[in-house]
């Protein structure tokens, strides 16, 4: 591109920039698909889109259009965001505004954190992705503290500390915007943290409420807690992963991480609200329900995943729900008004429970849960890293399906003997040792999976590396997603049957993205292997995948 | 990290004749073996294994040079590639109690 041309395509992005989006367009997000305003692609973090000029017949001609060196080793997670043509990403180090049309960088704003902060980063120096509103970006930072950008020139406006990192605190969450409210949450469950939801007042980055995700002595749920230590108080309870929101219902869903240490002896009861569902006020950050998936978790079956919210049909009657594939194995439907369990079924292999009893909602533990908690070394499935971890699902309302990619693992698990709690080390106690798979075993699937009953409409197995990358699906009938190898591929969403792939230049575990700009469909993945997968693989990649972020772009070569 | 397994460990390490005369006089002793395997299974586990088995794509502590402890020091207290500098938070003491865990245990 000439310099001039390029100059005009920076004005344009300038001028465009400042007819900023509003509180109502967040609400319609996935309704325009020129813009991608929020984390999961709507409020109802459905992760679908309804383009569809890439689709089944024309994907034959995608192709790469432009590529952009992130210049980070540190591994690419994040959801891109798109408003007037102006893309926004983020990783640990830096935020980038890229143009859609060109791949031209338009500003970076780099971070600074202390080098000893990845010491409390337990999976992964990495960041999800931002929030933009009024011409702001949002986002926090891996030494935990969120501050804003001007979207037209990446100058920083506020910068407000959220914890300290030398206690165990760090933040990799995308920020969600509710209400005029903007909403964080925390990592450092490992760490013995006591977990909590922010909301800040965007233009200022004042504090305007904080919620923490156990409650302490006297308040509601604090029974559920030993009563002669404070276990509460190091107990965990992350929220790393953006929440959900109804505005009808001015209703936001957060999930709540798993309680510290690992080891569950020392903390006997239910352990509220870790490894729970919480649906809050966004003004105020009120607790309107909660649902518990996993009481006194033995297991780290923290429940941050993304909570997708649809109106289903059960048993012939039109119901708000929220769903979610828990890491615990089991399949939840919940009415997303009340917390009322609808459902709740296992998509995965699983030994810990026989099921959910549908009366109380707990799970009924079986022999396996109750040697674990007895401190005897137990074959675990799903292991600690669950029948399916943070790589989010798409749901498309139009099939009724959702489309995973799931994980088939165990490992050998057991407690080991508690020790005091330090500030800013690990909080953990266990032994977690890798089983050798049997020959032909999957480490993972690719997933089609009902809802209510969580059998498979179509599953694909992985034979070589699980799928760490988010699931996108589109109006094209097309499912995209990356490989731990670094191909961008799609899918046939009716069947599972891989029809195209790109292959990147590092591995993918990311969330891939599509939008409009001027009547184009685009997709768009970030690339560069990092995270909790790449650490556990690294002897079996480093030979074969190299690291490195870049952000990839892709749209129809015209005919 | 039982009493008999450090036993066990020490056993060896008086065992291995020569070789256990350098060590004792880079003070590896029962005791410093012991708060070094605390040390490791809270803070260097979860990278490097439990019990320095499946390091999984870390160092494998069990390949360490015994040769080497000036390099074990710096890359503890200062960080190597994607390992955060430890410096601050263990003491001179607690390094030396890692390093006589390192060289001594788990070596089966």
């Amino acid at each position: 591109m000439r310099r001039s041309a390029f100059a005009a395509a920076v004005f344009l992005f300038i001028a465009t920039a400042a007819s900023s989006q509003t509180l109502d367009d967040l609400k319609s997000d996935g309704k325009n698909t020129d813009n991608i305003l929020t984390y999961g692609m709507g409020y109802q973090q459905h992760r679908y889109s309804s383009a569809n000029q890439i689709n089944k017949t024309t994907i034959k001609r995608l192709v790469p259009v432009w590529n952009l060196s992130l210049d980070n080793n540190w591994g690419e997670q994040a959801q891109p965001l798109v408003y007037n043509g102006a893309m926004v990403v983020t990783n640990a180090k830096a935020t980038v505004a890229i143009d859609v049309a060109t791949g031209k960088q338009i500003w970076k704003h780099n971070l600074d954190w202390p080098p000893e902060t990845p010491r409390v980063v337990c999976c992964g120096v990495s960041n999800k992705g931002a929030a933009i509103l009024n011409g702001k970006v949002y986002r926090t930072t891996l030494d935990a503290h969120v501050l804003a950008l001007d979207m037209k020139t990446g100058k920083e406006l506020w910068k407000s500390k959220a914890a300290e990192w030398k206690d165990g605190y760090s933040m990799t969450v995308a920020p969600l915007i509710a209400n005029g409210v903007l909403i964080t949450g925390i990592s450092g469950a490992e760490f013995g943290i006591r977990g909590f939801i922010d909301g800040w007042d965007p233009d200022t980055g004042k504090q305007l409420w904080r919620r923490y995700t156990i409650p302490a002595r006297g308040e509601k749920g604090n029974e559920t807690w030993p009563q002669n230590n404070n276990a509460w108080e190091v107990g965990g309870g992350s929220s790393w992963i953006t929440g959900s929101y109804d505005p009808e219902l001015d209703l936001t869903y957060w999930g709540i991480g798993n309680p510290a240490p690992w080891a569950s002896q020392s903390r006997p009861g239910d352990n509220l609200y870790t490894s729970s569902v919480l649906a809050l006020r966004p003004k105020t950050g009120e607790i309107v329900w909660h649902y518990q998936f996993t009481p006194g978790d033995a297991y780290d079956y923290d429940s941050n995943w993304e909570l997708i919210l649809s109106d289903i049909d059960v048993a012939g009657q039109r119901r708000k729900v929220l769903m979610q594939l828990n890491r615990n194995g089991f399949l939840y439907v919940i009415d997303r008004t009340n917390g009322q369990l609808t459902s709740a079924k296992a998509y995965e292999k699983m030994n810990w429970a026989s099921h959910v009893d549908m009366a109380t909602g707990r799970p009924v533990e079986t022999e396996v849960a109750k040697k674990l908690r007895a401190s005897e070394q137990v074959e675990l499935w799903p292991s600690t890293t669950g029948g399916k971890n943070w790589p989010h699902a798409a749901y498309n309302p139009n099939t009724g399906l959702l489309y995973a990619n799931t994980i088939h693992q165990a490992r050998m698990f057991r407690h080991l003997e508690t020790k005091p709690h330090v500030p800013g080390q690990r909080y953990m106690f266990v032994e977690n040792l890798p089983i050798a798979k049997k020959p032909g075993e999957p480490h993972g699937h690719i997933d089609a999976i009902d809802p209510l009953t969580a059998e498979k409409k179509w599953r694909v197995p992985l034979t070589d590396f699980q799928i760490w990358s988010a699931m996108l699906a589109t109006g094209g009938g097309l499912l995209f997603t990356g490989k731990t190898t670094g191909e961008f591929i799609a899918l046939d969403a009716d069947n599972g049957k891989q029809l195209w792939q790109f292959q990147t230049g590092s591995g993918i575990n990311a969330m891939p993205v599509t939008f409009t700009h001027n009547g184009r469909q685009y997709v768009t993945v970030l690339s560069g292997l990092g995270g909790l997968y790449w650490n556990q693989q690294r002897e079996r990649l480093k030979d074969i995948v190299p690291q490195g972020g870049s952000v990839w772009t892709f749209a129809l070569l015209p005919e | 990290m039982t009493g008999k397994r450090i036993a066990a460990l020490a056993f060896a390490l008086a065992g291995a004749a020569g070789a256990a005369q350098g060590l004792e006089s880079e003070g590896v002793t029962e005791e410093r073996i012991r708060i070094g395997a605390e040390i490791y299974a809270r803070n260097c586990s979860p990278c490097h294994g439990p019990r320095m088995q499946d390091a999984q794509g870390a160092f494998d502590l069990r390949k360490f040079p015994p040769d080497q402890k000036s390099r074990f020091v710096t890359s503890v207290t200062k960080g190597k590639n994607t390992m955060p500098p430890w410096g601050d938070l263990l003491k001179p003491a607690d390094v030396d109690a890692l390093w006589a865990y390192v060289m001594a245990g788990e070596k089966q």
